[in-house]
């Protein structure tokens, strides 16, 4: 029994196999954290791999969704030893009002949350008062807002400016992303992050993080 | 509508049919029903031939499309159920497809026919930047594209504001936006002398109000012109989507199916793109009541469609749906580059002829990805075009056009990933006048000349 295989049965997105493992491996004695960091740098590489398509959207999310049962196996595990999960952030993410496409807001769901971000996924056609009572109720430090469509993009706008009037702006980074966005539309609507794709979206946003912290 | 009379009977499964959590289709309905079809008809992607030649792989393909469409159904957002077409439905659908309709009106009507295999007739010419452009360039986009003379009809930009302000989906500024498009549309018809021409229209709208709003045979969308109905990646609808479909029958204007099945993503790699794009047309069909399809299958991560392993796909699709039906299919051009660029007349060329070697009708060409606003110009789809009157009428067949493909796709399929984006519109083109600068013309000229001593033998 080795770290490997459970990494294995991740990789090939067999929950079931996965989350017996994991067991195993905890029966065994082994750092439930530094299961959970090994199977991170498994996810890595497949998102990695999936960025050159040389794997294909269904295999990653099978392997996420394997992932996610280890996780929910191995936390109870950590609380009870009083170690830090150590959340990268929490984000309520979604896709903006009038735009039903979210396949891509699916992908970053995947790749935050196996990078360790506490994820609440609002879904699609997303009023921007729903982003923020979402936000609110979490206490997130992140709002992320998808867009496909042109003419749905102002949705991302109207979240800031909604933000702004409430008073809340300074509490959440807004984060858009999303096949019509781009770095100039970012800044036009004072955005704090544009995500040019899902494999990026963790790393950028972990340092968006860690710029507020140090502020 | 192919099937008027079943509407009522097809819409209403969407609140009778099986019933799925959303979570569970694509993963768990969709994708591994198609890995089972793709294995049990062996059909396999093979990256030297990106036009093939083999009548029993696009048969093959054309019976994997009908086995998923009729197993996995459409699934229907709002009411989380799966509106589900049988054998003999879609048998029916098939049988009184027409072969051909006429569109437009007047004197710029044209005869719109069912094409075949290395048909010697030439592809319906549909002439669309597909993306969006400034408000203060919209007319002259429409004029320029409604000048060129292969236009067989046309979808123009979509429209980002309208009278100064952002326009919202759903919101009253998308009723104003539709307006002022088909305004824009119409005035520009006119005035290039098609009064007539056939119009899909209008792309600004992405709610279905919008759509309806702009429906009146004197000054909007006429019964001659076309509207479309999108799906929702992969096999997902929802009620603005069905709205759409009643709507549009109720008026009766010409219905497209719009679909882009996605390659990486739910649909797999190039053979499941390939299963996906005839299944796509028969649920455009049977469901939306379609009288063509505008495919536009594109990679995950590039949004594109001119590689080799998107090309492959469109070619056996569309020979498969050549084959076996007489269905109207249009194939739409999705490039890495940019106007102005010689890599986007390329890679137009390359699409445009693997499409009609392989029996569809043209719609090109969304520039740069489909990405950028602005980034389109008529040339690089007159290019395409002039491809595809060409490869027609001197009988190309599909092995010649796989050895004239490979020789295109060298010059650029290594450059996709980091595509050189081009310049806009008003750069490329006189936006007064609408017509294109000498630089551009010239660089368009150019590459016609390559592609004539490389074979291709354009009529003029």
């Amino acid at each position: 029994m080795s770290l490997n295989a459970l990494c294995q049965a991740v990789e090939s997105g067999n929950a079931s196999k996965a989350e017996a493992l994991s067991r195993k491996l905890l029966d065994e004695g082994f750092d439930p954290l530094k299961m959970i960091a090994t199977l991170t740098e498994t996810m890595n590489r497949l998102g990695e791999l999936f960025a050159r398509l040389e794997i294909f959207l269904p295999q990653l999310m099978l392997a996420g969704e394997a992932l996610t049962a280890v996780v929910d196996i191995l936390r109870p595990m950590i609380m009870e030893r009083g170690e830090q999960g150590a959340s990268k952030g929490k984000v309520v993410l979604g896709v903006v009002k009038g735009d039903l496409h979210e396949i891509g807001k699916n992908i970053v769901k995947l790749m935050l949350e196996t990078n360790g971000f506490e994820v609440k996924d609002v879904g699609y056609d997303v009023d921007s008062l729903t982003f923020i009572k979402e936000a609110q109720a979490m206490g997130a430090d992140i709002i992320g807002a998808s867009s496909l469509m042109t003419t749905t993009m102002p949705g991302q706008k109207e979240i800031i400016e909604l933000l702004k009037e409430k008073g809340l702006r300074d509490r959440y980074k807004v984060v858009i992303g999303g096949a019509p966005t781009g770095q100039e539309w970012a800044d036009l609507i004072g955005a704090d992050l544009w995500c040019a794709d899902a494999t990026s979206a963790p790393r950028l946003m972990a340092e968006l993080l860690n710029r507020k912290s140090r502020k | 509508m192919s099937t008027p009379y079943r509407l009522w009977e097809i819409i209403q499964r969407a609140n009778t049919g099986p019933h799925c959590d959303e979570d569970d289709f694509l993963p768990k309905i969709f994708t591994p029903k198609l890995q089972e079809i793709i294995s049990k008809y062996e059909i396999k992607y093979d990256s030297k031939s990106p036009v093939p030649a083999d009548d029993d792989l696009s048969d093959r393909v054309w019976q994997a499309g009908w086995e998923l469409f009729r197993e996995v159904g459409l699934y229907n957002t709002d009411t989380h159920r799966i509106i589900k077409v049988s054998d003999d439905e879609i048998k029916e659908a098939l049988y009184l497809i027409k072969g051909q309709y006429w569109v437009g009106a007047g004197k710029d009507a044209v005869l719109w026919k069912h094409r075949r295999v290395e048909d010697l007739q030439p592809p319906f010419c549909i002439f669309s930047p597909d993306i969006t452009c400034d408000e203060n360039l919209h007319h002259s986009m429409c004029l320029a594209y409604l000048k060129e003379p292969l236009l067989d009809g046309f979808c123009a930009p979509i429209l980002e504001d309208t009278m100064g302000q952002k326009i919202s989906s759903g919101s009253p500024t998308e009723i104003n936006g539709c307006t002022q498009h088909i305004y824009n549309l119409r005035l520009a018809a006119k005035q290039v002398g098609r009064p007539g021409v056939f119009l899909v229209a209008v792309g600004t709208a992405e709610h279905d109000t919008g759509q309806i709003a702009v429906s009146d045979n004197e000054w909007g969308v006429r019964t001659t012109d076309s509207r479309l109905v999108g799906t929702l990646s992969e096999f997902k609808t929802a009620d603005t989507l069905l709205n759409r479909v009643v709507h549009y029958a109720q008026y009766g204007c010409y219905t497209g199916n719009l679909t882009g099945p996605i390659y990486g993503g739910w649909c797999l790699g190039s053979e499941g793109v390939a299963v996906t794009l005839v299944a796509y047309s028969l649920s455009g069909l049977c469901i939306h009541g379609a009288i063509y399809n505008q495919h536009f299958p594109f990679h995950l991560h590039w949004g594109s469609n001119t590689t080799r392993e998107l090309l492959w796909p469109i070619s056996v699709a569309g020979q498969a749906m050549a084959r076996n039906s007489k269905l109207l299919n249009t194939s739409n051009g999705f490039s890495n580059a940019g106007p102005m660029t010689e890599m986007v007349f390329y890679e137009t060329a390359c699409h445009a002829l693997a499409s009609t070697v392989s029996g569809w009708h043209l719609w090109e060409m969304a520039s740069a990805r489909n990405k950028y606003r602005n980034r389109a110009t008529p040339l690089e789809a007159r290019l395409g075009m002039e491809v595809g009157h060409a490869v027609a009428r001197q009988a190309m067949t599909r092995e010649q056009a796989n050895e004239l493909a490979l020789r295109l796709l060298s010059k650029y399929e290594d450059k996709a990933a980091d595509a050189p984006k081009g310049k806009e519109y008003q750069e490329c083109y006189d936006a007064a006048t609408a017509l294109p600068i000498p630089e551009h013309f010239d660089m368009y000229r150019r590459v016609k000349d390559e592609l004539a001593e490389m074979g291709v033998d354009f009529p003029f």
